[in-house]
């Protein structure tokens, strides 16, 4: 939601609609079609730098969409702005046998506001069309111009992003006057860039790809950047809605953000200024003082995202946050470089990738404009560099949680650019911790008391809970937890926004016929609330290394009070395993009339083979077979 | 039960008793509202709307043309940073780019109310510019305003004007939201020359409705009339949350909704008649271009039908070879509607609306020498219709019925996967109205015979080596083919759906499979896998073993697990699932713990669940079976839905053994 850059996303798809090309569905190798619901027949790309305010791409792409799962491949979308003219889009349509049937151009798109839920207001747009074709397969063949009126930066070439989809043939080629220098970074590729020179005395750079397969889901995979195929092309010298610049290095890319982006926007009232300095006075430790006043910047605003031209990479004045109380996260992060200046706190302004299935880090040997889409806060104390999201009004102060963890950024600083790392939770910190004192009945009735601790990425674990009405909450809670009948007599959740925050969640319980009877015995599930239901599918041919982004711990002790006079039926479970990626722990002993029960389930970060993916399997196998199991009760 | 109510108010009469009602002065503040800490009467709300005000009337615009003016007014107290959203206001304008049909918004005002970091109350005002316009679309545009200077416990008030060229069509009032209000006021202005229906939907009641005669307020062109001047208005609303299992929260939201009834040019006085009684409506659609216009062109599609027909002699083949023709001529452009601008142009795009598709549909069936009709009907999202007088306007969806001897059969083809006769999801709700070129319409009942139903057998025979193997049959029928045919038709192949399946069950190899009837509709789905399942680890070794019968789908969590409920629980249809193992034991063991037997139903025969157990010489077979009856469930059955999810978990917790002889 919290976005950054906005023209980051321009869908790059190209190809031919040259008549003497033969689209027959038939002649497509027998070899791309497992897993394919379309194949790109060509896709041809070519980005000509005319001058620095005037870059030509030309795009031509040719689709074959196999069945009805296809045809999203096939819908044609192209963003636009101020900056970015589309121009000459015309398409043919094909029949299985390649045969033209029909043809559209332009006036068939239709013109949409790009902005989404959470956006108030988006200057970019996009032409989108989708061609109905009924017969499968069939083939669009189309092409397009646009002409982008700046150089600093150009779009990726990824032949083949998306699974579902096989690729006959692609290619990208660079072309551009002599003494226009670029960096590229070749990422998978199985031949380099063919640099050469044109007729017009251009220098030439192409790259052509062919017979890729369709790429299947694997779960835990790495960020798919890291195994598909790519080119990325940066400037040295560039202009940008009217300001010129260059850059080597991150540190001189940071130097010109800074410079021309940011610098100068941070200045306050007066009495804004006087209130930070009010708001702090008496407190002698910087990092508490900062805590402060970021506190006070979360009470005060909130996210909203506004990009309009230069905007999307410029934040808002500090002043128009300080009177309107909202922001994106540029604007917000300026703010509060802003208010902490009041008080002489420096901090730097960081851009970054976020997301939370993988951590995406900034190349440190390639720097380009196109890798971030999000800003948070560095406060660089001595010895204790802390960092903060500016874009939620309830995390605490130097909490960043799965959104923007462990990973390359680009800090601006004084001295320009400078990459830095954000903190990384280990398995340790990410815990979800559960004590349970309960008691079941002869009537079969459970009850008793729950509590639950939530640190680390867990700490979010019940914002939204935490959002609704108490009466809602209590509803949230019985639909979370797999109880039934369970009611609850009472219900806290407290959260410590300290250093090491936690979140605290207390539940009294009561559940009617938690156990059952059959032929004079007694059941129920020793596993009450944390129950794995999830395996990942077996894969006969795994291809990408098994990769966990995070590691996480779940502990689990569970106290029974049984009712008099029955023991055990079957032998107490014990499980015990330990493998490189993750280790689960069951105990269940049962002394008297208690019986208690102890669980541990951890998973540890890293890339590991891919033939432990089989081993991942059957470890989560058999956590879900040893969470079913039920404790059978008979009379001594 | 409690059911929403629903009132009629016809406008015409009017008393001259009550005083007319005012909307509250804009950009006033009282300390009270100002150090409110919360809501008394909802103290977990994040947010309360103070006061709300709304007017519609009907007047001249500045073209001189007739239009309806809206305006919008509301203050909204909030308490936490939880409910900042309400401070972010995105007005949808209808504008379509071919004509000069279009809504504009004027006079945006907002100020936000706050105590500063001093505690004294200021107030910052909505700037112009900080007011974005943004095109959406072909049809649409739209207004959005960020307010200003939020913070936890500060107050916005905001209010704007619409003019729309859309008079006949007076904007319904929605007095629910999901934060609470302390009063809300709609007022509407109709001049004389104008008739509407007003009706009101849910269980609130008004607390103010009052009508009076204001004298000379329209004139256009030397026609002069009075307007009747009505205020509706509800004190203490409370915040509308929703459940699940609830078909559409419009069902239950209270509103006010307005009808065009009839109304007299003021130009050259003629009378109007709109909505009276059906047959006005049924006359409507029939002259109505883009409905009974596309109805009558039979001669168009006469060409395209025959050689279709073709050889087929009966009815009913004709009718299905014309239908799964349009299945597949067609692709839906996911547009919903009941008008047809040209059902020659989708023909020729291959491409259409709902209304595209199957009003072509019935003229073609039609233009076969079929006798077939429409049915309008409001799908589930947009709600139930109103029955108490004609509206047309609630109808979202048009599909066709075709009548072959006394068989009636209702025909959706926009969907591909649909076998004929069957109708998806989203169309089974409350009442169609049936509309023919010939006849008087009338409503049908829309809930159909159709029901989901599936069966699993599992014949297997515990081997040695601790594995089960044998086979596994599985059909889908009714609705249940219908959605596993979209299950498998997401893969590009149906080897590459049974691999997925294989991939999703780590202790099941599936040795061989056979998928049937996946492109037959009217046929159930069959599916049959000879499977292998690691069950023990090695017989031997074990002189007892335990063994759950619940093989598929155990139940371990209810669905219902809310103390008491106040709407109804929608399952949108009857349902049936049974589950059958045959096992057959080595012949060292025996069964010492047999499942227990059960009968479970609900109340006036709602459903049932029934386990049934049959030993066998070195084999049992055991069965169970879920069943619900109904589509809809009124609130009192959620207790007895709870308590039968309950006895199926508690039934389902039962281990057998497996003793060695």
């Amino acid at each position: 939601m919290r976005s950054f850059i906005v023209s980051c996303c321009l869908i790059l798809s190209t190809t031919a609609a040259t008549a003497q090309q033969n689209y027959d569905a038939s002649l497509i190798s027998k070899d791309l079609l497992p897993y394919a619901s379309a194949v790109v027949r060509n896709d041809e790309v070519s980005v000509e730098v005319k001058d620095l305010d005037n870059v030509i791409y030309h795009v031509k792409k040719a689709i074959t969409v196999l069945n009805k799962n296809g045809d999203d491949y096939a819908h044609i979308a192209v963003y636009y702005d101020k900056n970015v003219a589309i121009k000459n889009i015309k398409g043919l349509v094909y029949d299985q046998f390649g045969k033209q049937v029909g043809k559209f151009s332009e006036s068939n798109f239709d013109d949409v506001s790009v902005g989404g839920e959470s956006t108030l207001f988006d200057s970019e747009r996009v032409k989108h069309y989708l061609p109905s074709v009924t017969d499968y397969p069939y083939t669009i063949a189309y092409e397009y111009e646009e002409k982008f009126k700046f150089t600093l930066y150009f779009h990726d070439w990824i032949p083949n992003d998306d699974i579902g989809v096989a690729v006959e043939k692609s290619s990208y080629t660079f072309t551009c006057k002599p003494d226009f220098k670029i960096k590229y970074k070749e990422i998978n590729l199985p031949e380099k860039a063919h640099i050469g020179t044109n007729v017009q005395g251009m220098t030439t750079y192409s790259w052509t790809i062919n017979n890729l397969k369709a790429i299947k889901y694997e779960p835990f995979s790495p960020y798919f950047k890291n195994y598909a195929s790519s080119v990325e092309v940066a400037p040295e010298k560039f202009q940008y809605y009217g300001s010129t610049g260059s850059f080597a290095n991150w540190n001189e890319l940071g130097k010109w953000i800074n410079d021309k982006l940011v610098v100068n926007r941070q200045e306050l009232p007066y009495q804004t200024i006087e209130h930070m300095k009010e708001i702090t006075t008496g407190i002698t430790d910087p990092k508490l003082k900062a805590k402060k006043i970021y506190e006070y910047m979360q009470n005060k605003t909130h996210y909203i995202s506004v990009q309009v031209g230069i905007g999307g990479y410029q934040p808002f004045l500090a002043s128009e946050v300080d009177n309107q109380n909202y922001g994106d996260c540029k604007a917000l992060v300026n703010y509060t470089q802003a208010l902490l200046k009041a008080v002489n706190i420096d901090s730097y302004y960081c851009i970054v990738k976020s997301g939370g299935q993988h951590n995406i880090s900034l190349q440190n040997d390639f720097a380009s404009m196109t890798q971030a889409d999000h800003i948070i806060l560095c406060v660089p104390f001595k010895n204790d560099t802390t960092w903060a999201d500016c874009t939620s009004q309830t995390i605490p102060f130097g909490y960043l949680g799965d959104f923007t963890d462990n990973r390359t950024v680009l800090a601006l600083t004084p001295q320009g650019g400078k990459l830095m790392r954000t903190p990384k939770y280990t398995a340790a910190d990410n815990l979800e911790g559960r004590k349970a004192k309960f008691v079941v009945s002869a009537e079969g009735e459970l009850a008793g008391t729950m509590t639950t601790t939530y640190k680390g990425v867990n700490y979010q674990d019940c914002d939204e809970i935490l959002k609704e009405a108490k009466t809602e909450q209590y509803k949230s809670e019985q639909r979370r937890y797999p109880i039934n009948n369970m009611e609850i007599e009472n219900l806290n959740i407290t959260q410590d926004k300290s250093f090491k925050p936690a979140t605290t969640e207390t539940i009294k319980l009561r559940a009617r016929d938690y156990a059952s009877f059959n032929d004079g015995k007694i059941y129920f599930l020793l596993n009450p609330v944390n129950r794995e239901t999830f395996v990942p599918k077996q894969l006969r041919n795994r291809l990408n290394s098994v990769y966990i982004t995070r590691g996480d711990t779940e502990e689990d002790e569970v106290t029974y009070t049984l009712p008099a006079g029955y023991r055990l039926e079957k032998k107490p479970l014990h499980v015990n395993i330990i493998k490189p990626f993750g280790s689960f722990f069951v105990t269940m002993e049962l002394k008297g009339d208690q019986l208690t029960y102890k669980r541990k389930l951890q998973l540890f970060d890293g890339t590991y083979d891919k033939d432990t993916y089989q081993d991942l399997v059957d470890f989560y196998q058999s956590i879900v077979d040893t969470d079913e199991y039920n404790v059978v009760l008979v009379k001594n | 039960m409690k059911t929403p109510v629903l009132f009629i108010f016809i406008l015409l009469c009017c008393s001259f008793t009550a005083a007319s009602a005012q909307d509250f002065p804009f950009g006033t503040i009282t300390t009270q509202e100002m150090n409110m800490k919360n809501y008394a009467k909802d103290t977990s709300a994040h947010a309360v709307v103070l006061q709300e005000f709304g007017k519609s009337r009907i007047d001249i615009g500045g073209d001189d043309r007739i239009k309806q003016i809206y305006e919008y007014h509301v203050k909204i107290k909030i308490f936490d940073s939880k409910a900042f959203d309400k401070g972010t206001v995105k007005l949808f304008l209808y504008s379509n780019d071919k004509s000069d049909s279009y809504e504009e918004v004027s006079d945006i005002k907002g100020v936000t109310y706050y105590k500063d970091d001093n505690g004294f109350t200021q107030k910052v005002e909505l700037e112009d510019k900080k007011v974005y316009p943004v095109k959406e679309n072909k049809y649409w545009a739209s207004h959005k305003f960020a307010m200003p200077g939020l913070r936890n416990g500060c107050v916005i008030e905001y209010k704007y004007r619409i003019e729309s060229f859309r008079w006949y069509k007076l904007r319904p009032w929605e007095f629910q939201d999901d934060i609470p209000k302390i009063y809300s006021e709609y007022e509407v202005h109709i001049p004389a020359f104008f008739n509407f229906n007003a009706s009101i939907k849910g269980f609130l009641k008004l607390t103010k409705n009052t009508a009076v005669i204001e004298s000379g307020c329209f004139e256009t062109h030397g026609a002069k009339s009075d307007c009747s001047l009505i205020n509706y208005g509800i004190s203490d609303i409370p915040a509308f949350i929703e459940d699940e299992y609830m078909t559409s929260p419009k069902n239950f939201l209270s509103t006010i909704n307005f009808e065009l009834v009839d109304y007299t040019s003021p130009y050259d006085n003629i009378k109007h008649k709109e909505t009276k009684e059906w047959k006005d409506i049924d006359f409507g659609l029939k002259t109505e271009p883009e409905f009974g216009g596309q109805l009558k062109r039979k001669g168009l599609l006469k060409d395209k039908v025959l050689p279709i027909i073709a050889g087929k002699t009966d009815d009913l083949s004709k009718a299905k070879a014309i239908y799964q023709y349009w299945q597949k001529w067609f692709k839906w452009d996911k547009i919903p509607g009941i008008y047809s601008e040209s059902i020659s142009k989708a023909w020729d795009t291959h491409s259409g609306s709902v209304p595209d598709i199957n009003l072509s549909l019935v003229t073609a069936l039609n233009a076969g020498g079929l006798n077939a009709e429409t049915v309008l009907l409001s799908t589930r999202d947009n709600g139930n219709i109103n029955t108490l007088y004609p509206v047309i306007g609630d109808f979202d969806y048009v599909v066709a019925k075709v009548n072959i001897g006394d068989q009636v059969y209702l025909l959706d083809a926009t969907d591909p996967l649909l076998p004929f006769g069957m109708l998806p999801l989203k169309c089974l709700n409350d009442k169609g109205r049936v509309f023919s070129l010939d006849k008087p319409s009338y409503f049908m009942d829309l809930n159909l015979p159709q029901r989901e139903k599936s069966t699993y057998a599992l014949d297997v025979t515990l081997q040695e080596d601790g594995k089960l193997k044998g086979t596994l049959t599985n059909y889908s029928i009714g609705y249940e083919a219908y959605k596993r045919r979209v299950a498998i038709k997401k893969f590009n192949s149906i080897d590459e759906y049974v691999e997925n399946l294989n991939e999703r069950l780590a202790k099941w190899k599936i040795l061989k499979s056979e998928v049937g009837n996946v492109d037959s509709l009217d046929l159930p789905v069959v599916e049959k896998y000879e499977v292998e399942i690691d069950a023990y680890k090695k017989l031997d070794e074990n002189n007892r073993l335990t063994f759950n019968p619940f093989f598929f789908n155990k139940i371990t969590v209810n669905p219902f697990k809310l103390t008491e409920r106040s709407y109804p629980v929608d399952m949108a249809m009857p349902s049936e699932r049974r589950y059958s193992i045959i096992l057959h034991l080595p012949a060292q063991y025996t069964v010492e713990t047999p499942p227990q037997n059960v009968a479970i139903g609900i109340p006036n025969g709602g459903g049932k669940y029934i386990t049934s157990y049959e030993p066998g010489e070195n084999s049992f077979s055991f069965t169970y079976l879920t069943q619900f009856n109904n589509s809809v469930y009124g609130p009192e059955f959620y207790p007895y839905l709870k308590e039968f999810y309950n006895k199926i978990i508690l039934s389902q917790k039962g281990e057998m053994v497996f003793k060695k002889k």
